[in-house]
């Protein structure tokens, strides 16, 4: 499913993680990972977010994710919502 | 639009009294209501104003929170919701414009420092952040690749060109003769009367003879409503905003020193004196003050300033157009511009910007 316009989810607050969907030229799914716990858990967030986007079958996209801290569970609801919202039928 | 965050509401403000709370709120943290806000929206905690924030166009301004709620994240949670504002209306890029040390807060959620700028003879302090994209490395990265392969080092030159006269294309020529390259950046924010394709297309026209010389677009980070809000306003001199405009002058030639000129390799800017316009004239004054101070962070540049152009006395400006053209003096106006301007002048496609002209009693 191509993104077809800006999106977003979550939100900056601690323990919370905010993620940015927009469109981008081609089929290619660019992360980028921002997190307070970068360096502890940046691997972990980066291939939780390659895994909910290809299973939704995401492409042609930007993803931002900037986390303050979420769990898991919180990081893929917030992937999979800003997903839904970024790829449905304007 | 409503959203709640546990006990938290965030909505809009839109009327008194709650636009009555804002002002209070702002005033008790040293800051005035902005102008012209596209939305307000403040965080309430059952009924008590916790937070608020402007959204100007894609710039957040007028931000603060409670003193008695700070430290417990409202900040996060207004900045959330300004952001997912400006994503509604398609802005991708969202900046923020706030004192020194409220910086840091930006940065923790997220938003890129570009400039700080403080005056010491006023107390003020400006700091300028972005979040999102496209971003200032996104630019500058088109800005390297429109002056690739380019002689260094090179000179630059800012003009609005309201329209362009032959006091810039003097200016231009005489960069040109001296500089082994001259990148020309034309102020691309739209609230000047000749619209911005009209201008950048004028300069472009009336430069061809000059082969050492690209104009530029300036894009939003060269006197912006971001970098430097109130040149498009023009306070009166002596008035509390005549400050804030010293402010953004100098936050805008911040930008320009440590993001604009190194993607260039400037090492001059050229500039013409300014005999009308206050705003523009304090802008001339802190260029020659930032610019060539020697620092750590970035290359210092040269200020050349050419005097204006005089034609029967009276200085060539493009104020001056603009007057002859509300004066109905149109045949005066052939002697203080180039050809290329006089002819798009007299093209049909002029009408509108001409009859616009007309209507205003603006300064710009």
């Amino acid at each position: 499913m191509k993104a077809k316009k800006e999106a977003m989810a979550g939100s900056l607050e601690s323990s919370d993680v905010l993620v940015t969907i927009r469109p981008r030229e081609g089929e290619g799914v660019e992360c980028t990972i921002e997190s307070i716990v970068l360096k502890q858990y940046g691997r972990r967030i980066r291939s939780v977010t390659e895994e909910v986007a290809a299973a939704a079958g995401l492409s042609g996209a930007a993803v931002r994710v900037q986390d303050r801290g979420a769990l898991e569970c919180t990081l893929r609801a917030r992937l999979e919502t800003a997903i839904e919202r970024s790829t449905a039928g304007t | 639009m409503s959203a709640a965050y546990g006990d938290r509401d965030v909505r809009e403000i839109r009327d008194d009294p709650d636009r009555d709370e804002y002002r209070t709120l702002l005033t008790s943290r040293g800051l005035s209501v902005p102008e012209g806000s596209d939305l307000v929206l403040g965080l309430y905690e059952g009924e008590r104003l916790a937070a608020a924030g402007s959204l100007v166009g894609n710039v957040i301004q007028g931000l603060a929170t409670a003193r008695e709620t700070e430290g417990e994240g409202s900040a996060a949670v207004l900045v959330t919701a300004l952001l997912k504002a400006a994503a509604d209306r398609g802005l991708g890029r969202v900046a923020v414009f706030t004192k020194p040390p409220e910086a840091a807060v930006f940065e923790g959620l997220g938003f890129r420092r570009l400039a700080v700028a403080e005056r010491p003879a006023t107390g003020l302090g400006a700091a300028l952040l972005e979040w999102g994209s496209p971003g200032i490395e996104d630019w500058k990265a088109d800005l390297a690749r429109r002056a690739e392969g380019r002689p260094r080092p090179s000179g630059v030159v800012v003009v609005n060109c309201n329209p362009f006269t032959r006091g810039h294309q003097a200016l231009l020529e005489w960069a040109a003769s001296e500089s082994s390259w001259v990148h020309v950046l034309v102020v691309e924010e739209d609230r000047s009367l000749f619209p911005f394709p009209v201008r950048l297309d004028l300069v472009r026209k009336g430069t061809t003879h000059i082969r050492n010389l690209d104009v530029h677009p300036g894009g939003p980070y060269v006197i912006s409503s971001a970098t430097f809000p109130t040149y498009f306003t023009r306070p009166r001199p002596g008035s509390p905003d005549d400050a804030a405009a010293e402010l953004h002058a100098a936050l805008d030639l911040e930008v320009f020193r440590t993001h604009v000129a190194p993607v260039l390799g400037a090492v001059e800017r050229f500039v013409g004196t300014e005999p009308y316009c206050p705003t523009t004239s304090t802008y001339n004054r802190l260029m020659r003050e930032i610019l060539p101070a020697p620092r750590p962070d970035s290359p210092a540049l040269e200020i050349r300033e050419l005097p204006r152009v005089e034609r029967d006395g009276a200085a060539v400006s493009a104020s001056r157009v603009r007057d002859l053209i509300r004066a109905g003096r149109f045949e005066e106006i052939r002697t203080l511009v180039p050809e290329t301007t006089w002819d798009w002048l007299r093209s049909p496609g002029a009408a509108p910007v001409l009859e616009r002209i007309r209507a205003s009693d603006t300064r710009h």
